[in-house]
């Protein structure tokens, strides 16, 4: 299941930070939508932030991570534990 | 030092007469309550789940909040808690805490033996029974709340905590006007409606756009209360304040 994920760029309508991607996993199945928050995010500028989960990422949990290695990786993590 | 200071026991006859009226009498059995004051700094623990408190706490200064923790580590903030108020009153009854309690900012508080609270509640029903009424409106609130994480959005209910803040600060003499100051943090405010940080952020913002809110550092403007408040879905009933008048 590990680092069979596939991105592809997308533009989110969050009204603040629009640049995304769309995260598949090894069936091309949609799993998560993270956003890259601008600059000026006052919580957390630059970072990449889980906007949506699907399936067993589709919790409560939206976290922030510091580029697109990490946020790959805590999702790899989370769908390996329910493999 | 025992209650060296009048202004914890005023503090406390003012929110009690917010309730009842009080006799002579029994002002002078609140004024001679044995009061501790402590000062404690910001996120310090007041008490945590699994302890025996042997005494109360009155919140004289300070915003305090009710937490309790994941297995996970997440914290769930289920109620803050503003000046007048006694956050553990039901460690009276209850022995053992099943909730932490924290300083959201620095703090004062007045803690009061439970044997004295005994005695005052034996010797003066009324007071048992407004104290008995300050824990029925926690538990209100905490209904209300429950309402909110599970079924209004997050922008309803960051209006509604707003909506909250303001009614329970006014009543305590805490407001300026429809301004008051918020000393709590993003990341609480995020723990407190269950939503991330970012999230949260997002929701003052457009809080702002929209002119139901003006904000400088910590001070909050509310410009337009009943437009706040229809945001909000705000009926102040679950607060069982006695002046009601907006």
């Amino acid at each position: 299941m590990s680092r069979t994920l596939t991105l592809q760029p997308v533009r989110v309508a969050t009204n603040y930070d629009d640049d995304g991607m769309l995260v598949f996993n090894g069936h091309q199945r949609l799993v998560a939508v993270l956003t890259h928050l601008s600059e000026q995010n006052e919580v957390a500028p630059g970072q990449w932030y889980l906007e949506a989960g699907f399936g067993h990422l589709g919790g409560i949990s939206h976290p922030t991570f510091a580029d697109l290695e990490a946020a790959q990786d805590w999702i790899c993590q989370r769908l390996d534990e329910y493999a | 030092m025992v209650a060296p200071y009048a202004s914890a026991h005023n503090l406390m006859i003012r929110k009690l007469e917010s309730i009842v009226a009080l006799s002579d009498e029994e002002k002078q059995a609140l004024q001679s309550l044995p009061i501790q004051l402590a000062a404690l700094k910001t996120d310090q623990d007041i008490v945590c789940v699994g302890d025996r408190p042997s005494q109360c706490f009155m919140l004289v200064e300070g915003f305090t909040c009710v937490y309790k923790l994941t297995s996970e580590g997440k914290r769930q903030i289920v109620a803050f808690h503003v000046p007048g108020d006694m956050p553990d009153l039901h460690s009276l009854h209850l022995e053992v805490m099943d909730i932490s309690m924290a300083t959201v900012t620095p703090c004062t508080l007045g803690f009061i033996p439970h044997e004295a609270l005994r005695r005052l509640c034996e010797g003066y029903p009324r007071i048992a029974a407004a104290l008995w009424r300050e824990t029925l409106v926690d538990a209100s609130i905490f209904r209300e709340w429950m309402t909110g994480i599970g079924r209004r959005e997050s922008y309803n209910r960051m209006a509604h905590l707003l909506c909250e803040f303001w009614m329970r600060l006014r009543a305590v003499g805490l407001t300026q006007g429809h301004s008051f100051t918020l000393p709590v943090t993003q990341v609480e405010l995020a723990d407190a409606i269950g939503a991330s940080t970012v999230h949260v952020n997002r929701v003052f913002q457009e809080l702002r756009t929209n002119g139901l809110i003006r904000t400088t550092g910590a001070q909050v403007n509310i410009p337009d209360w009943e437009k706040l408040k229809e945001a909000a879905d705000f009926d102040p009933l679950y607060l069982h304040l006695r002046q009601d008048d907006e």
